[in-house]
């Protein structure tokens, strides 16, 4: 036995203790299934038949106390340690990048209590989202967070990487549904946030836990909103000759303060690969589809307000029933193998800017990449619409990058740094649901700026060892 | 190797999230591994070099799926994990790497005998062969499937061989199944001989409606999953004055403790007991609920792990209304 295997039996046996023999695992299939989560890069390197690193040891806690244990444990042994969701996120935020503990939170799985006189839901926040609306509709609400990842992230994963729904043009992303967390600090102190999101009693520490993607503690409860389930909810889609024209329409919808729950602009390379493949429309331009929901006489009269908008430029009125479609098939775009897949290379440029600036972002990385990398293919659907802007959910995808990996994630990272900046430069910000993570840490200093040392003081502070993902959000590594 | 023919399965699967919420065994274990991705993680790596086959770790996780189907089901594609893992629990046995506690659960699937005994034009095979006085009846626990889902296609084949020899003898032109595995197993497989399901049979009869009582009817992973979600038994059901109310909380998720994967609870009784738990809390906002299953395992199961959960069987449920 050598001294790191000595540590290591050392280490799991002080785990087992705080969490129980049957959640610790160290085998090979569990480890492997934590060594990638959605990024792009390290399915890149298995697809290519390298080895990922694993964590350690996967641990699942069940209460804050447990994960208050482990993070003792952790900062004994100065070990890092990276929360785990639903592992399902798209920047590589759950990567164990340095090994050791997996905090998979799966566990802490419980609704504690629905409050009907406030319309508040307090849950565990290792729960699967999906499972989480289904017991809130059991009790005849909603949390109206159904983004594209609902059956596989947990509620966790939203509020660390500031996660989104379709329906976020009524009812706002993660960060605008919860209302309070109960966090373990790295240190392991067991903290609650203000028990409301409104208040002057100083920042937000719940501001400052939305989007920390778990480096600057554990989030492990939450109280967030519920709403009743809307009397209606009804969908509309037209065709506009060019992007410009459904864009002009798209904001007038929201600065005449229509309240639609969606709003969402295929370009026209979208509109004439995915529309068309997933909802059979075959028609060239651009779809726009938006919906509304809520008592019906509101519903009917706001969608007659936005058709009417629309009907002014569009080429052509889709109806009713293409917005329905869109609807009920507004997941199927994420399902194999509608959604791209290997051998591709494919990101996910996700924008956010003002009215005034989304379509400089848009053309700026459009033409970034064409003119760049004529190998790739730029598409893009607008979607999370504000008040004063909206969302660029910009991809790239090349059919046949390098075979070797290293050269296909070189590139891949290339195609990233000359978009994303272009963007920035144009008023954009990375980016609006989906996190930093690892793969975009490199850019944080050019969007923060000099205050950015501002968040690393924080960090400094708040994780002294600096034990919790470490490498991520553009924090320094574990040997930084 | 029998993945190689899944392979489109394994491409699709090894990055996708989208069915994770229904997988019955990763619901209570909360382990990646225990999941549609974990699993065709796993056989990817097989399939890129065969001796990742001999990790212990890899075959104990394949052992360890429930086999409900659900996640085939609400992928919108339809990929086939669930075919994914038969196949490489194949791989697993044809290499002789099955674990000594599978091989000696095959070694008492393989001696079954059946026996047909009665009078009758119709051959009943299900475990209540007392309501059926006017069949056949054909004994013997199971037909080849369970062998046939732990890997064992050679002996699985020799057991329904039997099977189907004993069918032949008995001369009836239709043969009723209660147990859904067997019917899964069985309506595709006997030429010369119509295989129904025990609901569809009793369902024919126009029984009567009793006093109307409330119910929860527990779906089965092979009538839903497997076999196109007959709708016999909840028709049998509402006939019979059943009041089915939706239980859980979504109408997706299996709670048939294993039954997919046929000996589950006999290869993984500490695991078997958790899904069981998990139907047990489910239920607890209920006082004192009825529910009904189309299978004899389910039945069983729940009743082993909680004695006092009242769980009978569609026979059951007509007998009790005929009485």
């Amino acid at each position: 036995m050598t001294p790191k295997d000595y540590l290591y039996e050392m280490i799991r046996s002080e785990l087992t203790w705080a969490v129980g023999d049957d959640n610790v695992q160290t085998n090979d299939a569990d480890t492997l299934g934590h060594s990638l989560d959605y990024y792009w890069v390290p399915e890149c390197w298995h697809d290519r038949g390298e080895r990922l690193t694993p964590p350690d040891f996967v641990v699942h806690p069940s209460t804050a106390k447990e994960v208050s244990e482990v993070l003792k444990i952790a900062n004994t042994h100065n070990i890092p340690v990276t929360p785990w969701g639903g592992g399902s996120g798209s920047q590589g935020g759950a990567l164990p990048i340095y090994g050791g503990i997996i905090l998979d939170m799966k566990r802490m799985n419980k609704v504690l209590a629905i409050d009907p006189v406030s319309m508040t839901v307090t849950v565990e926040v290792g729960i699967n989202t999906q499972h989480l609306e289904w017991a809130v509709e059991k009790a005849g609400y909603s949390t109206m967070h159904f983004p594209a990842s609902i059956a596989c992230a947990t509620l966790g994963g939203f509020i660390a990487h500031r996660g989104t729904g379709v329906l976020s043009t009524k009812y706002g992303k993660i960060e605008d549904m919860i209302m309070s967390l109960e966090v373990v600090t790295p240190t392991g102190e067991i903290i609650n946030t203000l028990p409301v999101p409104r208040h002057a009693s100083g920042p937000s520490l719940t501001e400052l836990y939305l989007g920390s993607e778990g480096t600057l503690g554990v989030v492990t409860r939450a109280t967030m909103k519920i709403h009743p389930i809307p009397e209606s909810r009804k969908f509309h889609a037209f065709l506009f000759k060019t992007m410009h024209d459904a864009m002009i329409a798209g904001s007038k919808i929201m600065t005449s303060r229509l309240r639609p729950c969606v709003i969402r602009l295929y370009d026209e390379t979208e509109t004439a690969k995915l529309v068309k493949r997933v909802l059979d429309i075959d028609k060239e331009g651009v779809y726009l589809v938006f919906g509304f929901d809520g008592p019906e006489k509101m519903v009917d009269l706001q969608l007659e307000n936005a058709c009417a908008i629309c009907a002014k430029t569009a080429s052509e009125d889709l109806g009713t029933e293409a917005g329905q479609n869109w609807w009920k098939n507004r997941y199927k775009f994420f399902y194999p193998p509608y959604m791209f897949h290997m051998p591709q290379a494919f990101g996910t440029l996700d924008t956010v800017a003002t009215f005034s600036n989304i379509e400089k972002v848009y053309w700026a990385m459009k033409n970034t990449v064409n003119q760049n990398f004529p190998q790739a293919t730029f598409i893009g659907h607008f979607s999370h619409w504000y008040d004063w802007g909206c969302m660029l959910y910009a991809r790239f995808i090349i059919d046949e990058p390098p075979e070797d990996p290293r050269e296909a994630i070189a590139l891949y990272n290339k195609i990233w740094d000359m978009a994303i900046r272009a963007a920035i430069k144009e008023g954009g910000v990375i980016n609006e649901h989906h996190g930093v993570g690892l793969k975009l840490g490199r850019i944080m200093r050019d969007l923060y700026g000099p205050a950015f040392t501002i968040l690393e003081s924080i960090k400094k502070t708040l994780d002294p060892n600096n034990i919790m993902n470490p490498g991520k959000l553009g924090f320094p590594g574990k040997g930084a | 190797m029998h993945i190689d023919t899944f392979k489109d399965t394994i491409n699709a699967c090894r990055f996708c999230f989208m069915c994770r919420h229904l997988d019955p065994v990763g619901n209570v274990t909360f382990r990646e591994s225990d999941t549609p991705r974990g699993r065709a993680l796993i056989c990817d790596r097989i399939r890129m070099n065969a001796a990742n086959l001999q990790n212990p770790d890899y075959i104990d996780t394949l052992y360890r799926s429930a086999l409900s189907a659900a996640n085939r089901t609400h992928c919108v594609s339809h990929y086939d994990e669930t075919g994914l893992c038969l196949a490489m629990r194949r791989d697993v046995v044809a290499a002789g790497l099955a674990s000594e506690t599978v091989k000696a659960l095959a070694k008492t699937l393989e001696t079954e005998v059946f026996t047909v005994k009665g009078k009758g034009k119709i051959l009943y095979y299900g475990g209540h062969p007392e309501l059926y006085s006017d069949c056949k009846t054909i004994s013997g626990k199971d037909p080849g499937k369970a062998l046939e889902v732990l890997g064992f296609s050679a002996a699985s084949k020799k057991v329904f061989a039997r099977f189907k020899k004993a069918v032949a003898a008995s001369q009836c032109q239709t043969l009723i199944v209660a147990e859904p595995s067997a019917y899964d197993f069985l309506k595709d497989k006997l030429a010369g001989i119509k295989v129904v399901h025990v609901a569809e049979h009793l369902l024919a009869a126009n029984p009567k409606a009793a006093k109307t009582r409330k119910a929860y009817y527990l779906e089965s992973d092979f009538l839903r999953n497997y076999d196109s979600n007959p709708s016999a038994p909840r028709d049998l059901l509402k006939a019979l004055g059943y009041a089915l109310l939706p239980f859980g909380t979504n109408d997706e998720e299996s709670y048939a403790v294993g039954e997919g994967a046929v000996v589950f609870d006999a290869l993984n009784p500490k695991l078997c007991a958790k899904l069981c738990a998990r139907v047990y809390g489910l239920a607890h906002d209920s006082k004192k609920p009825l529910f009904i299953t189309a299978s004899l395992y389910v039945r069983d199961t729940l009743r082993k792990y909680n004695p006092a959960f009242n769980v009978i069987t569609i026979e059951e449920a007509a007998a009790q209304s005929a009485s």
